[in-house]
């Protein structure tokens, strides 16, 4: 039996290595193994609570906002600080801008070469690529000139034999199954996508001065809105932000949207492969107040999802997590096989593996940085798709009225959404839903601003000498790539104590003590295809629909 | 230092009737001078120091109306170049001025420096205060004491100028004080070290004060008066170590 | 937009040129021209135009690591505006190699970036993010089975220039921080014997990165820089000396908590800890995300990113000052040193009374000093 592997993984966050075992064009067994580790947890020690959002927050530049926020809501959480309700829109959509601008990129920029063969583009014909552009959209650039002009770029760039990032890859692979036209209409959009996901982000540059790594404060944001001022968030910047929010909706409406409906249609197996573990889980998010300690109002309810039971949704409860090591780089000081709540979390690196250069981890029981979360002891994936399933099963109507209407589109049962392509569509049916759900939050604050309501900051506890000797709380929310959590224990005044579990730990999250795979490794050995060994393109389309991130799995 | 002159003064003859006294010049008028700018230098940084490091003062309204925290700068800025004029006057006179004033008797350098040091200190704890070494100038304790805000001073400046660079990068002061930077670690530590300077001036001065202060209640040695007017009155049946 | 490599850099040497310097000869060349177009789908007939168009001048070759990092700073490239990331990467250079967005994974990635290397040893510039982790042999780092610190060594061999891109690169930001438990440093740490531009900043502002690759194939030298290796056209200015809220600063008016009066007058944050007196940056000038707003603008204090190791000695970053250390976050310099002022006066008036009583029980002794005394000195002058 051939082994494979395939490190790097590239189009994801970090440094991800899979190894696998191909047998008659199958994958019979997977390793996920996370190769990075940075030991932010243990660099949190000793420190201001009041900081930790910026040390956290450069976990990952990719979900930029989710750990500081995750930490804001942690130490709030400690101190028993509630953030005013516009501090909490704001958060809303800088957050809410950040998860719909970080799917549109994983789609165009890291998942897309996975359906889309650059080199094909070159064949269409601009004349029906328009026709079919116009059939599936009404966005302004679907002109024949305009397809013409950026295939005749793109040539250019081809012929100049310099083939840049494009180099090497799977062109001409019998799995691309787009026409010529399509390709070129997803290339175009590509390279919109580009300049799109530069302007609306700057949502976080108004609200936090910058992006990627805009600033967080424990107690609100730091942005104070004064209408009649030149030096803060005045009616130039809420003109500003509502655009951002019309461009971002329509691009996700017009484009994005159905873009992937039409890719998707071309790939129908893909719905019946790489589904994987059958748990999924969603802790909700987004506050419709901003008070994210009210989570009874949260947009995405919380749940989980035992067995692709959808009749069921099992409540939520942060207690229910461990963490395992056995098959982690790390030691536990009662031993490898105990499974520890983030309370009483350790991260103390032990490295066992080979001494590099090696050419296999397979071979060792312990074979990556990611430590095994479980959810009663259950192997569970997290994401997009949990957090649809989870909102579907709850009955939320939004989800459940997109859910059905694409699964009649694309003419397949839910049981298809258990697949690699149910994630891909799940973030984009989510995408589409948060796009529209932050002109609410944009209106919430405007109307609350015009009201007076219009504090940011709560300073009530800012001062140490207003804490107790000692506090802990944890902040959760739903990241882009799924349930995320920080816990915190303070004392005297400085961090005592501090762990974070990340979606992609959960993902990523190698065998545990029962042997029992990760969702990443579940998935590869699910009725997974893999023609020819030497381009593992079918890897990359599965890998990638999980949109994984190494430095937060790993931190 | 010879001339003896005998006290007529009442006070003075009821505490030691038979006692002869003479009246010694200790410090010329520049130590004096130095000193007392120095020490008032010393004074405006540190309050408009404190002032940068945290304000306490503040106005509101049109920014283009005010310039609290620039004057006050300016006004720690300019002590500063004064304080580093006397220090440049005091390295002269090392060299130019009288025995008491040079920098032998300044800085703690000879053997019997560290040996008296060790008895001076002894007798400011009450033990065998009869067996300490009387000096005219500075005795040990006041050497070292001295050295080390003349060294305290000299932190205080590189620091200072340091900060004072940061605003003109390639400037004269950012090029010649670029060191302290990377010495200290970074323009934050400069600044931590800075302000930490201050406290140590803080501590200093009291016990400066109480000391010259205490001398002079003590033993009626007008040692107060040596530094305003430059003469010290001693008993003169007295050998001093540095006569 | 002009396009850089129209203008002289490191020899304008063509594909052509360079395959027939390697000893390719023409009928190679063509041969492999042939086998482009038909991956190109295009037919023997394209082939001369294949040729022409390899043997115009070529885009410069860019090998961009990413090491021990987070890939903000790649993330802050993707939103640059003037070249935007689709002109640079079409029209001004070859990215090469770049995990974020190259097509190829696994053994075709590692092989675009050997021939990427040795087609262009010597002239290809080569952009870092991320830091090296030196401890335990470097296993907290891997890629390909690989350490940083070896693929690192192997990529400076042949390039022609190397940017440091952010903190992890300049000197390994936030796992650098204590106790920095991967040994993390930056790659100036490691790649000694070539001048390092370093472009500072967790993240770096898209801008001054673009600007840096632009300025070294127009100009075809690499920029002017600091003591720190930071090119001055950027961070040749600090913060305070450039900053909207220094006239507030200079008028005596400071925000004192998030929010309140002054905040929402736009005051300066000198009082809630804004390091901008200690950090030297261009973000008031240049300004973040297409010159929308920076950090400071946005009403929160400058966090010092752009200097060397800021993570611990700009902290607590909501404090003027550092943190003494051993005294917990809470005690500051001012505590501890009031308390030493504070002391000392308590410690002069002891003293002081103490001399009163003394004074008292040994009556005359001390005020008219014994002869004894004196020729006791007198004695100790001659013994030294
Ligand atoms: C900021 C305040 C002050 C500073 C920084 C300061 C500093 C100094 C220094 C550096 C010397 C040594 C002069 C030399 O030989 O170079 C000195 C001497 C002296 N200072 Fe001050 N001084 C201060 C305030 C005062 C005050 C308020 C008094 C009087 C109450 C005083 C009394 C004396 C006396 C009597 C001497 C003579 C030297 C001796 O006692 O042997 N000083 N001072
Ligand atoms: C006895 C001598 C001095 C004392 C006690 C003193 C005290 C201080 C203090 C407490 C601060 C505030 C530090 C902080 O908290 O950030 C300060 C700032 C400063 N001092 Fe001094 N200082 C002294 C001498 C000097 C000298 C000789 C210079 C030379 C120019 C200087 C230049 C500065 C500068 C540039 C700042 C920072 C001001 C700003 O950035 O706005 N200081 N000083
Ligand atoms: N996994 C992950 Fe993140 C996200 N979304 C973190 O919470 O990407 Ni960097
Ligand atoms: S410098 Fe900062 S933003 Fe850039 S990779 Fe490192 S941590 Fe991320
Ligand atoms: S806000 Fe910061 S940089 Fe701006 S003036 Fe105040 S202290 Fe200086
Ligand atoms: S924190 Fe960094 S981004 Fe600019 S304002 Fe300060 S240097
Ligand atoms: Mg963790």
């Amino acid at each position: 039996m051939p082994r494979v592997v395939v490190d790097p993984i590239t189009r994801i966050e970090g440094h991800l290595r899979i190894e696998v075992m191909e047998e008659g064009g199958r994958i019979t067994n997977a390793w996920a193994s996370s190769t990075q580790f940075r030991g932010i947890e243990t660099i949190m020690e000793g420190r201001d609570p009041r900081d930790a959002w910026a040390f956290t927050q450069r976990i990952c530049g990719v979900c930029t906002v989710v750990h500081a926020l995750a930490s804001c809501r942690a130490v709030e959480d400690a101190l028993g600080i509630e953030v005013p309700p516009a501090g909490g829109l704001i958060r809303n959509l800088v957050h809410g801008m950040q998860t719909v601008q970080d799917h549109v990129i994983h789609f165009y920029h890291l998942h897309a070469l996975d359906w889309v063969d650059v080199v094909s583009a070159l064949s269409a014909n601009p004349a029906a690529t328009s026709a079919l552009a116009r059939s599936i959209s009404p966005w302004p650039n679907n002109s024949e000139t305009y397809f013409a002009e950026v295939q005749d770029r793109v040539r250019r760039f081809v012929q100049s034999g310099q083939l840049g990032i494009f180099t090497n890859g799977y062109w001409g692979h019998p799995a691309y199954k787009l026409p010529p036209e399509a390709n070129l209409m997803a290339v175009s959009h590509y390279l919109e996508a580009l300049d799109w996901q530069r302007d609306v982000i700057r949502v976080h540059t108004i609200f936090g001065g910058k992006n990627p790594h805009p600033n967080f404060l424990v107690g609100g944001m730091a942005s104070a809105i004064n209408l009649e001022d030149t030096g803060t968030i005045n009616a130039e910047s809420f003109s500003k932000i509502q655009g951002m929010v019309q461009r971002a909706r329509r691009f996700v409406e017009e484009v994005y949207w159905p873009d992937l409906q039409a890719i998707a249609s071309f790939y129908p197996e893909w719905a019946s492969i790489g589904g994987g573990v059958s748990n999924y889980m969603s802790c909700g998010e987004w506050p419709e107040q901003g008070q994210s300690r009210d989570a009874a109002s949260n947009y995405f309810p919380s749940g989980v999802i035992f067995d692709r039971n959808l009749a069921e949704v099992i409540p939520f409860d942060q207690m229910e997590m461990r963490e395992e090591v056995t098959s982690s780089w790390y030691e536990y000081s009662e031993g490898s096989e105990v499974a520890l709540h983030p309370w009483d979390g350790q991260t103390t690196p032990r490295y066992t593996g080979p001494q590099p250069p090696w050419t296999y981890l397979q071979d060792y029981d312990k074979y990556t940085w990611m430590k095994a979360p479980r959810y009663q002891g259950r192997s569970t994936e997290v994401g997009p798709l949990a957090r649809m399933l989870v909102a579907y099963a709850s009955g939320h109507q939004d989800v459940q009225g997109m859910v059905n209407d694409t699964l009649g589109r694309l003419g397949v049962g839910p049981a298809a959404l258990f697949s690699t392509l149910g994630r891909t569509a799940a973030r984009g049916i989510e995408t589409v839903l948060l796009a529209r759900k932050m002109e609410d939050w944009f209106d919430n604050l405007v109307t609350r601003v015009r009201n007076g309501d219009d504090r940011t900051f709560n300073g009530d506890r800012w001062e140490p000498s207003s804490w107790p000797a000692s506090a802990r709380g944890h902040g959760l929310l739903e990241a882009a790539r799924g349930t995320l959590g920080h816990w915190v224990q303070i004392e005297n005044g400085a961090i005592r104590h501090y762990q974070a579990v990340v979606p992609s730990t959960w993902n990523c999250s190698p065998r545990d003590a029962q042997g029992v795979n990760g969702p990443y490794e579940a998935a590869l050995m699910d009725n997974h295809p893999l023609a020819d060994p030497e381009r593992p393109l079918e890897i990359l389309r599965t890998i990638h629909s999980f949109d994984p991130c190494m430095a937060c799995g790993a931190h | 230092m010879n001339a003896t002159t005998t006290l007529a003064d009442e006070s003075l003859s009821r505490e030691a009737p038979s006692a002869e006294y003479k009246r010694v010049y200790l410090w010329h008028w520049p130590i004096r001078a130095m000193h007392w700018v120095a020490a008032g230098c010393v004074v405006v940084l540190a309050v408009t120091g404190f002032y940068i490091g945290r304000p306490y003062f503040f106005t509101s309204g049109a920014a283009s109306d005010h310039f609290l925290m620039g004057r006050v700068r300016f006004a720690h800025f300019v002590a500063a170049a004064v304080l580093v004029a006397t220090g440049i006057l005091r390295v002269y006179w090392l060299f130019a001025g009288n025995k008491f004033e040079r920098w032998r008797a300044l800085f703690p350098v000879m053997k019997s420096d560290w040996v008296n040091l060790f008895k001076v200190a002894r007798a400011y704890l009450f033990i065998r205060v009869e067996e300490a070494p009387q000096y005219l100038g500075h005795h040990p304790l006041q050497q070292l004491s001295y050295t080390g805000i003349y060294v305290l001073a000299l932190l205080q400046v590189v620091t200072g100028f340091y900060l004072y660079g940061l605003a003109d990068p390639g400037g004269i002061f950012f090029t010649s004080f670029a060191w302290v930077g990377s010495l200290l670690g970074g323009a934050q530590i400069v600044r931590f070290v800075h302000h930490v300077g201050t406290w140590l001036w803080l501590v200093f001065i009291p016990v400066h004060v109480y000391l010259a202060v205490r001398a002079d209640v003590l033993h009626k040695e007008s040692t107060v008066s040596s530094i305003v007017s430059g003469n010290r009155y001693v008993r003169a049946d007295i050998e001093f170590v540095d006569d | 937009m002009y396009f850089p490599m129209q203008h002289a850099w490191t020899g304008e040497e063509t594909l052509g040129e360079h395959l027939e310097r390697q000893g390719v000869s023409r009928r190679d060349f063509l041969k492999f021209c042939g086998e482009i177009a038909v991956m190109l789908g295009l037919g023997q007939a394209m082939v001369p135009r294949v040729a022409e168009a390899l043997q115009a001048v070529r885009r410069p070759s860019v090998v961009w690591l990413q090491l021990q990092e987070c890939t903000g700073c790649v993330e802050s490239v993707l939103r640059s505006s003037d070249p935007s990331i689709g002109d640079l990467v079409l029209d001004l250079i070859s990215l090469d190699y770049n995990h974020t967005l190259m097509a190829a994974a696994g053994s075709a990635a590692e092989s675009a970036l050997q021939t990427a290397m040795a087609e262009n040893y010597g002239q290809y510039i080569l952009m870092v993010t991320g830091s090296v982790p030196l401890a335990e042999n470097g296993i907290y780092l891997t890629i390909g089975g690989r350490t940083g610190r070896e693929i690192l060594e192997e990529a400076a061999a042949g390039a022609a220039a190397i940017f440091a891109v952010g903190a992890c690169a300049h000197f390994g930001s936030v796992q650098a921080a204590r106790p920095n438990p991967t040994g993390a440093v930056g790659i100036s740490e490691i790649v000694r014997d070539k001048p390092i531009v370093t472009l500072a900043g967790c993240p770096p502002i898209a801008d001054v990165v673009t600007a840096s690759i632009v300025h070294y194939l127009t100009f075809g030298r690499l920029p002017d820089t600091d003591g720190e290796g930071r090119p001055l056209f950027a961070y040749g200015a600090r913060i305070h000396d450039q900053c909207q809220r220094r006239a507030h600063f200079d008028a005596g008016q400071f925000v004192h908590q998030f929010d309140d009066e002054g905040a929402r007058q736009g005051w300066c944050l000198y009082e809630v800890g804004c390091k901008g007196p200690a950090t030297f940056s261009p973000c008031p000038i240049f300004q973040w995300n297409n010159h929308t707003d920076w950090p400071i603008g946005a009403g929160h204090p400058c966090l010092g990113c752009t200097e060397r190791f800021f993570w611990d000695t700009m902290t607590p970053f909501y404090a003027r000052l550092p943190g003494v250390a051993g005294f917990g976050v809470e005690r500051n310099a001012d505590i501890i040193g009031a308390a030493l002022a504070v002391g000392t006066l308590a410690g002069v008036g002891a003293h002081a009374i103490a001399t009163g009583i003394h004074k008292a029980r040994e009556g005359k002794k001390i005020t008219t000093l014994p002869v004894v005394t004196g020729s006791a000195a007198a004695k100790e002058k001659s013994d030294a």
